[in-house]
């Protein structure tokens, strides 16, 4: 890990590929800090223990297929159980499921509740809903922590059992943490006092550089969703074992209004954003649209590259939404990242910053993505870029091989 | 069941992100002096209930939550087609999170009627979470739409296309519904002159105004106080990073002609490695 950006979920998944350190988790993971200034104030908080209970994860998958940010918060709850001393459940709702809950232990969970159901094959609103909530309902206690993915599922699922169970929620987390929190607020005077494991939802906040730690104390289970890519999964041990244990199913006839005629997924003629090992990416610098013919010049310099965007340059219409990169975008982590003409705000860098190499082009020397590029070029895309088109091509040439990077 | 459709979109104002105007110099954001705007997810939602009216027929009413000066996006959207706007304005509602807001716009809705289709912008740039429209759809048991690209009325359902990862579902479902437009939906049409001159000439005749656009409390609404604002939201904002200076690593080529640039940082070491790594 060459960067030093290091926040708590990356390094809390960081921590769990190896030897599970739960203190890696850093700045959140400090004293509680509840206790700490309850010494200083004159009177004593009533302190609301509350019994601690599981975390967990709802899997999603499409068509089968686990989705990479089941397993990453797979990862990332074991971090919290260890914390809490509880267990890390997971809910899994589909067809024909297979072995997917085995491999979801392997992955973590301790106990995984499946719902199998031929109207749960492909994901609906109303019926997902329906199995989780009864679930939730038939368990002797809430679990402590909810954790989804911030896919189009989860977006779309959280937050309805969220209203149901008129809990928190919070979106799109890039660290999650338990600890402790002391609420002083007197507008509701039952609620002052010290609350030991929370749950830390931290994401960034608004549009500026701040981050937001946010807490819903006061009712379980407490909920967020994590962006993909952001987490890291643990690695799958064969020898992990857990209970399965199947659900109920119980429907209502208004569970389906709305009926899936079609699931369509795309044929990835262009390389997946997600997966490339570099990326070359664009932003407002490149003055048009059509600076990204550049782009894809250099792009085809590498094997496995594709084009990233920023936001800006997104809403400007010059290139799709599929390939923005940030907290509203895709996040990534290639072996090499090019930002040209992006000025790296932070809700551009949270989908980046975990790139192996980031070299930044930037015509600004004080333009912030020189803060956590690598290697950053204080110069004009339109010069620098034809540049690197011709000094790479020469490489390439020179050694003799197709290509100038691919994978290890 | 087939149209004239009754329609709703929620719009919100939120500060311009693009405008240095009331940024504090720590990247804070001073919203008395920020400029502000309609939330550019909104456009989209806006443009969905317009081509709804103009398709199938029928009205179509803006509600928001927000402070007074929110009634200028009532405005805009007046400008382009809606019939009629409605803002929830209360200071109560301070500090409201997504569940608190969803409920207050689940009241608002109610009182203002029953729709056949609500949309609402996949998400907002200030509270960016696209919880809010979810969180009204279960508060008002409705199927639900989210990520809608694109849309038709059939026999009283409406057909839609909506994003899943690495591709789409097609779906359909009953109305009443409830729809969450994607940003790769239309985009907005410009003002209508008409809808243009119709604002213009309501702002000079204020009465006339109001009764297009109102602007209802938390009473008015029937909405409970205690479950909006701070009080009603199970989440808040402990406490806030400054995002610190990262690493400060970074190494800068500058200051010699483009060739000689990149040439430097094909030989930084570390970059080399890279490369010879395939
Ligand atoms: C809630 C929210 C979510 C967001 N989500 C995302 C997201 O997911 N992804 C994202 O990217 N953004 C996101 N943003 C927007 C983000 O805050 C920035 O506005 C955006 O990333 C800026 O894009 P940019 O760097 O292309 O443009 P700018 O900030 O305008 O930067 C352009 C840069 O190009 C440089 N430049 C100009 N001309 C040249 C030239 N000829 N040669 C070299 N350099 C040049 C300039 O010095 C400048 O640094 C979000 C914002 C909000 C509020
Ligand atoms: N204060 C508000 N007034 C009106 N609509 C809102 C408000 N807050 C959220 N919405 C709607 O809910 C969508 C999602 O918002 P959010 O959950 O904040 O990202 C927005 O695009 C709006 O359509």
């Amino acid at each position: 890990m060459t960067d030093e950006t290091k926040n708590a979920a990356g390094g809390a998944g960081e921590a769990g590929g190896g030897s599970v350190e739960p203190s890696t988790q850093t700045r959140q993971s400090q004293p509680p800090e509840g206790v700490k200034s309850a010494a200083v104030s004159e009177e004593t908080l009533p302190v609301h223990e509350v019994k601690r209970g599981n975390v967990m994860v709802v899997a999603e998958h499409i068509m089968g297929d686990l989705q990479p940010v089941t397993l990453e918060l797979l990862g990332a709850g074991r971090l919290l159980t260890e914390k809490l001393g509880t267990k890390l459940v997971c809910a899994l709702l589909g067809y024909k499921v297979g072995d997917l809950p085995q491999k979801l232990i392997h992955y973590g969970a301790d106990i995984v509740y499946v719902a199998d159901h031929p109207e749960l094959q492909v994901y609906r609103t109303l019926p997902y809903r329906r199995v989780l909530c009864d679930l939730l309902e038939s368990l002797p206690e809430p679990p402590h922590v909810m954790l989804l993915g911030s896919s189009t599922t989860g977006r779309d699922l959280a937050p309805r059992i969220a209203a149901n169970f008129e809990t928190g929620l919070t979106a799109d987390c890039t660290e999650l943490d338990i600890g402790s929190y002391e609420h002083k607020s007197k507008l509701d005077p039952s609620k002052v006092g010290i609350y030991p494991d929370c749950l830390y939802a931290i994401r960034p906040s608004f549009g500026e550089s701040l981050k937001a730690r946010i807490l819903g104390p006061w009712k379980n289970p407490q909920m967020a969703t994590t962006r993909p890519g952001v987490m890291i999964p643990l690695k799958p041990e064969l020898s992990r074992t857990g209970e399965i244990i199947v659900v109920p199913v119980n429907f209502k006839a208004e569970d389906f209004r709305l009926q899936v005629e079609e699931v369509i997924r795309e044929v990835a003629s262009a390389m997946k954003l997600t997966e490339a090992d570099v990326i070359v990416a664009g932003g407002y610098g490149l003055g048009a649209a059509e600076g990204f013919d550049l782009l894809r010049q250099l792009a085809a310099c590498f094997e496995n590259s594709a084009i990233g965007a920023s936001r800006k340059v997104v809403d400007l219409g010059w290139i799709p939404y599929e390939y923005q990169v940030g907290q509203t975008g895709k996040t990534v982590r290639p072996k090499l990242y090019i930002a040209c003409g992006i000025s790296g705000a932070i809700q551009h860098r949270v989908g980046m910053s975990k790139s192996g190499l980031i070299i930044a082009v930037n015509k600004d020397a004080d333009a912030p993505i020189f803060k956590f590029a690598h290697h950053g070029i204080v110069g004009d895309i339109n010069q620098v870029v034809p540049e690197m088109i011709k000094q790479f091509r020469k490489l390439k040439s020179e050694q003799g091989v197709q290509s100038v990077v691919h994978s290890h | 069941m087939a149209g004239p459709y009754e329609i709703c979109v929620l719009v919100k104002q939120v500060p311009d992100q693009g405008s240095k105007a009331g940024l504090n110099p720590d990247g804070t954001i001073d919203r008395a002096r920020a400029k502000r705007m309609l939330n550019p997810f909104d456009r989209y939602a806006l443009q969905a209930a317009l081509h709804a009216k103009k398709s199938y027929g029928g009205k179509v009413t803006a509600i928001s939550m927000g402070p007074p000066p929110a009634v200028e996006v009532l405005l805009e959207a007046l400008e382009h087609g809606v019939d009629r706007g409605v803002l929830l304005s209360d200071r109560r509602l301070a500090a409201s999170d997504t569940l608190a807001t969803a409920y207050a716009l689940y009241k608002t809705i109610n009182y203002c009627g029953r729709f056949d289709m609500i949309f609402c912008g996949l998400q907002t740039t200030d509270g960016d979470t696209a919880q809010v429209g979810p969180q009204i759809a279960e508060r008002l048991n409705l199927p639900q739409v989210t990520y809608c690209e694109d849309f038709s009325l059939e026999d009283g359902r409406v057909r839609a296309r909506r994003i899943i990862e690495g591709g789409c579902q097609k779906v359909v479902s009953e109305l009443p519904v409830l729809i969450t437009v994607a940003n790769s939906y239309h985009p907005l049409e410009y003002k209508s002159f008409r809808g243009a001159w119709k604002v213009q000439w309501l702002q000079r005749h204020p009465e006339d105004l109001q009764k297009v656009i109102s602007t209802v409390d938390l009473d008015a609404v029937g909405a409970d106080a205690d479950r909006c604002g701070l009080k009603g939201s199970p989440t808040i904002v402990a406490h806030t990073d400054k995002v610190g200076e990262l690493g400060g690593s970074c190494k800068m080529y500058e200051g010699h002609s483009p060739e000689e640039l990149v040439a430097e940082v094909l030989k930084a070491s570390s970059f080399k490695e890279f490369i010879s790594a395939s």
